[in-house]
């Protein structure tokens, strides 16, 4: 996977203005993390691929991960390995000429993860959750979901929330829920989670309690 | 790399970025306005627009040691795909020494259309082959001019 050519007929740009675009989606994505379950709008300037020489269906794509491929970007270089849920020639290729970052091919060995399809996500526990020593050796998960409104509401407490907030993904299966309910005990070891739709995030960091209702 | 069946092999790709990349911006404008004559320049998207940056420059004593890090240079990068119908539009990479943007665009741009079936054999002749006599010239004469300074050590063979 690391050795093979970057398709260069197929790549996407990246940001027009790559360091103050970079600040302003590293904002949002701060932002989100830090006020969870608020949605956070990646309004970045990522030219649209649909008026390249790719092809329709990159450019269509290249919409609907809007906020995932602008928040890679950012967070990403090249001591950062990506893991991508599935293969995606465009997506890589643009991520390795952008950044620099190595794709693996093992989940335990990524810095960030992006699952393209809520319902094909691994277990939680399959991802780097850091140690005691170094808990920043973790994974951070985005994950893109049908919509963030919408699905089965669910009460969100912790740090950075006043009382209760209430968000309702929708297209995120149950068991993510559960599976992150038995990585609480494990702080501060865990997984940060972006749940990402076009070109809007909700950050889920792991000190969030989460009550399924 | 991914252009058309009729695309160039890597070996001459390689040779003409190399004239590109030690050609400077005056001469290298000149030449594509000469080459372009007539022609608007082509539309093109930027994937990477040009940006100016720090690469380790690396050596090894007599091609046997180990390498040792020499020190950093300044180095200029652009990368940029033409405007073209079709999924297969050729694309530009312009690598030189130094902080001139507008000459990476230049290089990168002469690389794309060098890729370009119908362009190359014009292009080539006009700006590629002035260029590389200019340097090989340049190098020969320095080379002459070195050789006149040069000492033969020997030793002389004592006794019997």
């Amino acid at each position: 996977m690391n050795d093979s050519q970057i398709a260069l007929s197929a790549l996407t740009p990246g940001f027009t203005d790559p360091v103050h675009d970079t600040q302003a989606v590293f904002r949002t994505l701060l932002d989100a993390l830090s006020r969870p379950g608020t949605v956070g709008v990646v309004v970045a300037a990522l030219p649209a691929a649909g008026g390249t020489a790719t092809s329709g269906a990159a450019g269509t794509r290249s919409n609907v991960d809007l906020a995932a491929f602008a928040s890679l970007l950012t967070l990403c270089d090249y001591s950062t390995p990506v893991w991508l849920a599935q293969p995606d020639a465009v997506l890589g290729s643009s991520l390795r000429f952008h950044t620099g970052a190595p794709l693996v091919a093992n989940a335990h060995e990524a810095a960030f993860a992006y699952i393209h399809d809520a319902d094909t996500l691994p277990p939680l526990a399959t991802f780097a959750l850091g140690e005691a020593e170094a808990p920043e050796h973790s994974a951070t998960l985005l994950i893109r979901v049908d919509a963030l409104t919408g699905g089965t509401p669910v009460a969100l407490r912790g740090p950075g929330i006043e009382r209760t907030t209430t968000i309702a993904p929708l297209g995120l299966p149950k068991r993510f829920w559960a599976e992150r309910a038995e990585l609480a005990p494990l702080f501060p070891c865990g997984i940060d989670c972006y749940l990402v739709s076009g070109d809007a995030l909700i950050g889920l960091p792991r000190t969030t309690h989460v009550e399924v209702n | 790399m991914s252009v058309s069946p009729a695309s160039p092999s890597p070996a001459m790709r390689r040779a003409w970025m190399a004239v590109l990349a030690r050609t400077p911006r005056a001469e290298l404008e000149a030449a594509f306005n000469r080459a372009l004559d007539g022609i608007a320049a082509p539309a093109f998207d930027w994937l990477r627009p040009p940006e100016t940056g720090l690469a380790m420059v690396r050596g090894r004593i007599g091609g046997t040691g180990d390498a040792f890090n020499l020190g950093e240079a300044t180095v200029t990068r652009a990368t940029l795909r033409l405007r073209e119908p079709g999924g297969n539009a050729p694309v530009g990479v312009a690598c030189h020494l130094g902080r001139d943007r507008r000459r990476a665009e230049l290089a990168a741009l002469a690389d794309a259309l060098l890729q370009v079936p119908e362009q190359h054999p014009g292009l080539h002749a006009q700006l590629i082959e002035p260029l590389a006599a200019r340097i090989a010239a340049q190098r020969t004469a320095r080379q002459q001019d070195a050789a006149a300074t040069r000492v033969e050590f020997f030793t002389m063979v004592r006794g019997d």
